[in-house]
């Protein structure tokens, strides 16, 4: 699900970038702001980060003891996105083995589709293998599926996510033509 | 972790941060994430900048599946939502599927069918409301 939510941040400025004043400065804040933001990528609370959309405030400038450096506080709206558990979403199968099969879904690349999740589908093995239903319906790479998400977890370290799905479900399954 | 592990979209339970944030369809992000792609080549012209990976991944998704591409059709669709008595989640999910029948906007959205939501014939008409949409766009 896509979010647009709105953040404060802090923006550290060197001193050099401060002898400019006026719109000069606030050009300044707004690239470090941007800099920063695509630096973070992700966050447990509200996904992947993907572009500010608006600046809402600039409050006063505050000097850091040590450095020199000056702080300003920010807030700014953002456009994210985070998968959440019981969520409907349509993902793209990209990789498929014996066990199941993984979809993305925007940024995220790990959505685990695992067969026992997929009632009534079995492997179909070959040089580009797919799953199968009774009523030929063929889950294989670059097919969407519209899946239902059943849990997710944060990696603190790549900073990302990953999701359990699942067909169990009415409604659920491949899709089978683009709108 | 204890945060998240109360969250269920099918139940309308979120996170705090999630409450706070508004829901944005598919084809409105599609239209956002244009406008900041030409932004970007603006400034950067000539560079080797590239938009970061999340952001390029993100907008070939938006653009895949977007049921409406119109800028005028986009803004419709959310007015007409806007009608009906919807949770900023259910809104945007209805955006995105565009159920055909009442029986599958249940099904994708069960918090729908709870004792004094919309009945059966205010969800048809909202569904229909969508096709309308869709038709001229």
């Amino acid at each position: 699900m896509f979010l647009k939510a709105q953040l404060p941040w802090n923006v550290i400025l060197s001193p050099e970038s401060l002898e400019k004043g006026g719109l000069m400065l606030q050009r300044s804040i707004i690239i470090r702001l941007l800099d920063d933001f695509a630096v973070k990528k992700a966050t447990k609370d509200l996904g992947y980060y993907l572009a500010v959309t608006t600046l809402e405030r600039i409050g006063e400038g505050k000097v850091r003891q040590h450095t020199g450096d000056v702080l300003f506080p920010v807030v700014f709206s953002a456009l994210t996105f985070k998968i959440c558990k019981g969520e409907i979403l349509q993902g793209v199968v990209h990789k498929v083995l014996k066990h199941g099969v993984f979809l993305r879904c925007g940024p995220v690349e790990s959505l685990y589709l695992s067969n026992v999740k997929m009632p009534d589908y079995r492997y179909v093995p070959g040089e580009n293998p797919y799953f199968l239903n009774d009523k030929m319906s063929k889950i294989g790479k670059d097919v969407v599926v519209r899946v239902v998400v059943i849990g997710t977890k944060w990696l603190e370290a790549q900073r990302e996510f990953q999701a359990l799905v699942s067909l169990e479900g009415d409604y659920l399954g491949p899709v089978s033509s683009e709108i | 972790m204890s945060k998240n592990e109360d969250e269920d979209a099918s139940e309308l339970k979120f996170g705090e941060d999630f409450e706070k944030a508004k829901c944005l369809m598919n084809c409105e992000v599609a239209l956002l994430l244009e406008h900041k792609l030409e932004q970007f080549k603006q400034m950067s012209g000539d560079s080797n900048n590239h938009t970061p990976q999340v952001f390029e991944k993100s907008l070939q998704y938006v653009k895949r599946f977007s049921r409406f591409s119109n800028q005028d059709a986009v803004k419709q669709v959310r007015e007409v939502l806007s009608r009906y008595q919807l949770a900023e989640y259910e809104l945007a999910v209805l955006g995105n599927l565009c159920p055909e029948t009442v029986e599958e906007a249940i099904s994708v959205i069960p918090t729908l069918k709870a004792k004094g939501r919309l009945d059966a014939d205010a969800i048809e008409k909202l569904l229909n409301d969508l096709l309308m949409i869709k038709k001229f766009e």
